[in-house]
């Protein structure tokens, strides 16, 4: 039997010995390759490109990939291989794509992800590839945007070009603002809705007339007069204050705005079940328990919202327009690290912004297919078409590239939707920490901790089920326990930093 | 083949014959017995590269919870940082309510579900009509093949303030004012182990309930000879024949209990802050820590932390079990 045990630990050694190796190996043979491919002939390379699709993966997805490549074979000399990946897998599954060192060159990371992505190491820097092959890009974007989305002053990222800025307001179904006579104009900052409210509510009172905007949103998840400075956890209030952190959970705003939700809550303003509810803002508003939310504004924000809810809605802004970080880099490009090729990968992105018949193709698939111009710049779906039994009905513009880039807009949205964005974006306020991202590397114990307790009491407080005389104390003292101090001390040391720079 | 595999053993258990036999001959038994087995090797060895493969390889992984992990850098290359990874787990002020909560429920869990399954599947056994054996067992199985967040939806169906069942229908019935069941903390430590309980309990029975059915009947036939009654049998025949099963699955147990089932712990309190008191644990922990930051080191930190108090529980168990009756002991 010894003679076996022997046996078993040797297989179990050369085992392990092998998978390390094959690993360096890899690694060694593909930067050799990246290398090899710049001098001498150039052979068509392919790109693998991935990126999150929210629904299911168009069924003509090969066809527009070859109407891609025969393209940018003529232009670049490379094609692309789209891989869409289901949202719900999709940051696992491009995280398994880059530890296992699979081939990716285009990878779209979420402002969620973009910053662990780089303290990582695994995105390629840019600000060289920008330069020489980066053109289109630049055109396209304010350069005060492009900016904001650098991390240490580098590129790292390339963000999508669309809303740069937000403000926030309410949104609510034409009908009940006929039906119970209530004058929008009379409501232009936050505490006014305590109006809208009350008239829903006298008129209706089976109803919640304020509802959270989404599964897992507080009600002030959506209503923000600070730079939250990525994550809440120390912000900018009036998106300035000399650029002095200040915790939000202790200022007096925050309190006075817990205190009107809570007043809200008791008189039945506000869903009852709101800190658990599991229903999205579209079913609790079709199914009449709800009336109102408030929400995130951007150009074409009523038609869009009427669209995705299937009846009329109103949108009235509450603040102005303000862009930080978070609102450039929502969904942004990357090239990661294991690319063998970034220049391609960043030749092909600047195809993506500047070309119009890629733009075209991506967007919204082939023409005569999968739509048709029906007025000038104005599209639809061709006849005997609809969004049910469309090869290719993505939707998903907005994350590649320029979201007019196609220069069409879709048949019920505003024709001039393309110059409504353009003057939102350049009219907007800039906060004055735009650009600057937080890394919590430092801090991570305390972040830990701090994310707990957030997760904790946030929800509660800010949907006004809970006290906030009895339980705002509670919380900050509870944060304070678990270090906020300390990332509110590191935050504000690497603005300053950052502040230095610029 | 097992004629003579039982003379090899014989053989190699006789002391006499093994151990003065001189070296040359020992060895070239050896190398005949070592043949013999050839076949029974070649039968385990899927299993074996499976359990190589799928459960050893990745232990290799287990060093990426003591280094400061960076993609360029590769496992082997990113920088040791000792036990920094683990600090986050012991320096807040909730160690010790996930510790706490972790093990309570855990245990209680083990405790309960043991026993109830047990009971279940001794009143299975003694129902005669086989329709109704099977009717019995696949209800209280359902639950168990039901994904938790179905049975999220369910509790939430029963508990919700505006249109659950026991707020709307039931408690005005007695007379009860209604209760904000996902702000009060102080009712999950009832709510979830009966959730649990509910869920598990068809698994458990039919683990049990097949046990049973592998007694000889012949020791119930003697027992009624002798006048037992069916609690006498029960507590004499039953209970003690199918302990090595009780103690087993206890002891599998014990080697999770720091682990908790997430689905449980995260999606049937709708992630509710106000309870985290009592329905924070380690797992629900660290997810809604590391979400923000996605740190790999830290996360494997966690999970080498669990599985470490996990294998000491289990020996310790073991330990206890050898001590008492050196059969049922898993090792």
């Amino acid at each position: 039997m010894k003679y076996f045990n022997r046996l078993k630990v040797l297989f179990l050694a050369t085992l392990l010995l092998v998978t390390a190796c094959t690993k360096n190996e890899s690694t060694t043979n593909s930067s050799d390759q990246s290398e090899g491919s710049n001098n001498g002939k150039e052979e068509t390379y392919e790109l693998v490109m991935a990126f999150p699709v929210f629904g299911p993966v168009p069924k003509d997805m090969d066809k527009v990939e070859a109407a891609i490549n025969k393209i940018s074979k003529e232009k670049i000399n490379a094609t692309v291989d789209l891989e869409p990946i289901s949202i719900g897998a999709y940051d696992q599954q491009y995280n398994l794509m880059l530890t296992s060192n699979e081939k990716l060159d285009l990878l779209m990371v979420s402002f969620r992800t973009v910053d662990g992505l780089i303290s990582k190491g695994s995105l390629h820097e840019l600000d060289d590839l920008l330069e020489k092959y980066g053109d289109g890009i630049k055109q396209v974007f304010e350069p005060e945007y492009l900016n904001a989305a650098k991390h240490n002053n580098k590129h790292f990222i390339i963000p999508n070009y669309n809303e740069m800025a937000e403000s926030n307001g309410l949104l609510i179904p034409k009908k009940y603002v006929d039906d119970y006579g209530i004058d929008l104009s009379k409501v232009t900052e936050f505490k006014d809705l305590e109006y809208v409210f009350e008239q829903i509510k006298k008129n209706n009172s089976d109803i919640a007339p304020l509802v959270p905007a989404g599964v897992g949103f507080s009600i002030l998840d959506h209503y923000r007069w600070y730079d939250s400075l990525g994550d809440s956890i120390g912000v900018l209030p009036n998106y300035d204050n000399d650029l002095q952190v200040v915790n939000l959970y202790e200022t007096h705003e925050y309190e006075e705005h817990l205190n009107l939700l809570r007043k809200w809550y008791e008189a039945g303003y506000i869903m009852k079940d709101a800190a658990t509810n599991q229903d999205s803002q579209i079913d609790l508003l079709k199914s009449g328990r709800g009336a109102a939310l408030i929400s995130g504004m951007k150009p074409g924000i009523a038609e869009d919202e009427s669209i995705k809810f299937g009846m009329e809605m109103v949108a009235t802004p509450l603040t102005e327009a303000y862009s930080t970080t978070r609102n450039v880099v929502g969904l942004n490009w990357g090239i990661p690290i294991t690319s063998e090729n970034p220049e391609k990968a960043m030749q092909f992105l600047d195809l993506m912004f500047s070309n119009e018949e890629i733009a075209r193709l991506l967007h919204w698939g082939i023409e005569g297919e999968h739509y048709v111009e029906v007025s000038e710049n104005v599209i639809d779906y061709p006849e005997g078409v609809d969004g049910s039994n469309s090869g290719y009905a993505l939707n998903q513009n907005w994350m590649f590239g320029n979201q007019f880039g196609s220069g069409y807009v879709w048949n019920g949205t505003s024709p001039k939707l393309a110059q409504d964005y353009k003057e939102f974006n350049q009219t907007a306020h800039l906060s004055k920490a735009l650009g600057f991202t937080f890394n919590a590397e430092p801090v991570r114990n305390e972040y830990t901790a701090v994310s707990n307790v957030i997760d904790q009491y946030k929800l509660s407080l800010e949907t006004g089920s809970v006290d906030p005389d009895e339980v705002l104390p509670e919380f900050i003292s509870k944060l304070k326990a678990a270090g906020i101090d300390t990332i509110i001390k590191e935050k504000q040391k690497q603005l300053d930093e950052w502040a230095s720079h610029q | 083949m097992a004629e003579t595999i039982r003379k090899d053993l014989e053989y190699e258990n006789d002391p006499n014959l093994v151990h003065n036999a001189p070296t040359k001959v020992r060895v070239k038994k050896k190398i005949r017995t070592f043949k013999r087995y050839i076949p029974f090797f070649i039968m385990l060895a899927p299993g074996l590269l499976y359990l190589l493969i799928n459960n050893y390889l990745p232990m290799f992984g287990l060093v990426i919870a003591f280094k400061d992990f960076n993609f360029v850098k590769g496992i082997l290359g990113s920088e040791w940082v000792g036990f920094k990874n683990f600090e986050f787990l012991f320096k807040t002020q909730d160690a010790f309510i996930i510790t706490r909560n972790t093990l309570l429920y855990n245990g209680f869990f083990i405790v309960l579900n043991t026993v109830s399954a047990v009971g279940v599947a001794i009143l299975l056994n003694e129902i005669r009509k086989v329709f109704f054996v099977r009717l019995y067992q696949s209800i209280i199985l359902i639950p168990f093949l039901i994904s938790m967040v179905v049975v999220s939806y369910l509790v939430y169906a029963g508990l919700s303030v505006e249109s659950g069942i026991l707020n709307n229908t039931i408690l005005p019935l007695l007379g009860l004012e209604p209760i904000s069941w996902y702000m009060e903390p102080k009712y999950w430590p009832f709510i979830l182990p009966i959730i649990n309980l509910w869920k598990s309990i068809g698994f458990f029975t039919i683990i049990f309930f097949s046990a049973i059915l592998g007694i000889d009947k012949e020791y119930y036939e003697a027992a009624t000879l002798d006048g037992a009654s069916k609690w006498q049998q029960i507590k004499k025949i039953t209970i003690p024949l199918i302990s090595p099963v009780i103690i087993m699955m206890t002891l599998l147990s014990i080697g999770r209990i720091f682990y908790s089932d997430f689905g449980l712990f995260y999606q049937v309190p709708l992630n509710s802050g106000m309870l985290y008191d009592t329905t924070n644990v380690i797992d629900t922990y660290v997810y809604r820590g590391l979400l923000q930051l996605g740190d790999i080191g830290m996360a494997s930190a966690a999970g080498f932390y669990q599985s470490i108090v996990g294998f000491i529980l289990v020996l310790i168990a073991n330990l206890i079990v050898r001590k008492r009756s050196k059969d049922n002991a898993l090792f």
